[in-house]
């Protein structure tokens, strides 16, 4: 919180001491949810989103807690978006391989590739819930609140999950 | 191997890679790991896992930091100036007005022309029956025949108006138009039924 006043108190270089303490968490988290293009543009605008409504952050959870949910919320509405695009406009071949392409560029060692298809088989709630816990370390309270459930629901979305990579990579 | 069963430990694998446990509880989980294969094979997993995101790209937090409106941009709607507030509710209120005024007059228009049609309707009615050449029989007649009184003033020129109005001479045209002058704009009441019978091949 004495970032945050001292930025709403005109020090711009308080801003670029929350950024810097969270950016990196939080382009995890979008690359573990599953995104693979526009991560740092994400970021960005989960920052921009942020401060715009830092006045609504009461302290009631931590910084990071907040800003997780911000980003989970700005990927949803990617993800309708991506939706509607692809109801509308068909998918080329040629995207499949660039995308492909990209990814093999960003996965260098052949474990990450491992643990990137063993989250894939994650559904979408197991992955956040999962990555939120082991990536990140947050507690189950504080991953309720990021993915809108319970504690009880997330400690049971984690136990399903690790069941399954830990199966996923014994099989690999 | 044998699946552990302690989930207190299993839950606390997480935070102890996190390095978020106290150290009684760290000390806890160590002792359990030393005999659990499966706790171990667990967080084997979990350390695979958290390694594996080094993937995510990474930020530049410059950029990121220009994109942010300096704090005194952002004005949130509770702290608008008290005399936006009033001039946004006059604006407000000066629309309602608008709004239902109109709506009410033109209302009301529907509702005079509709019983302006309803009034005419029986006019209409009445006027197909009688021919205007001929002469309307005398007012006492109507009230003999039906033993009603009318409750309006009888107007025989009025009665011939939707019917030939060439056959009228121009004398005749001037007291129609004098007869009508003298009309009210609206009738009182429903028209009385009487002035159909008049026609005697009706009811």
């Amino acid at each position: 919180m004495e970032l945050i006043n001292r930025w709403r108190a005109g020090d711009g270089r308080a801003a670029t001491r929350l950024v810097g303490r969270h950016s990196q968490a939080l382009a995890r988290f979008a690359a573990s949810a599953g995104e693979r293009d526009g991560i740092e543009e994400l970021v960005q605008d989960t920052f921009v989103r942020a401060f715009a409504s830092l006045d609504s952050f009461r302290g009631a959870s931590t910084l990071r807690t907040w800003l997780f949910t911000i980003e989970r919320r700005l990927m949803l509405d990617r993800r309708r978006a991506e939706r509607r695009s692809r109801e509308t406009v068909p998918v080329e071949e040629s995207d499949h391989v660039s995308e492909y392409g990209a990814l093999d560029g960003l996965i260098a060692e052949e474990a990450q590739e491992r643990v990137r298809k063993s989250l894939d088989a994650l559904s979408p709630t197991q992955r956040e819930v999962f990555t939120l816990r082991v990536q990140q370390g947050l507690s189950y309270k504080e991953i309720a609140e990021v993915v809108g459930s319970t504690e009880g629901a997330a400690r049971v979305h984690y136990h399903n999950a690790i069941k399954t990579v830990k199966e996923f990579l014994k099989d690999e | 191997m044998n699946k552990c069963i302690d989930s207190d430990i299993q839950e606390m694998l997480p935070d102890l890679l996190h390095r978020a446990l106290a150290d009684g509880e760290r000390q806890r989980v160590q002792a359990h790991l030393a005999t659990c294969e499966s706790c171990q094979e667990d967080l084997e997993v979990l350390r695979t896992v958290k390694s594996a995101a080094v993937f995510a790209p990474s930020i530049d937090v410059d950029s990121v930091v220009r994109q942010i409106p300096p704090y005194r941009t952002i004005v949130p709607a509770t702290e608008r100036p008290a005399r936006t507030r009033v001039v946004s509710w006059l604006v407000a209120a000066s629309l309602a007005v608008v709004v239902l005024g109109g709506g009410s007059i033109l209302l009301q228009s529907n509702g005079s022309l509709a019983s302006r049609a309803r009034s005419q309707q029986p006019a209409l009615r009445i006027a197909k029956v009688p021919d205007a050449t001929k002469p309307s029989p005398p007012e006492s007649v109507a009230r003999s025949k039906t033993g009603m009184q009318p409750s309006i003033p009888a107007h025989p020129q009025a009665l011939a108006l939707a019917a030939d109005a060439d056959g009228l001479s121009d004398g005749s045209l001037v007291q129609l138009m004098n007869d009508m002058d003298g009309f009210d704009a609206l009738p009182a009441s429903e028209p009385d039924p009487v002035i159909s019978v008049d026609s005697g091949d009706s009811l």
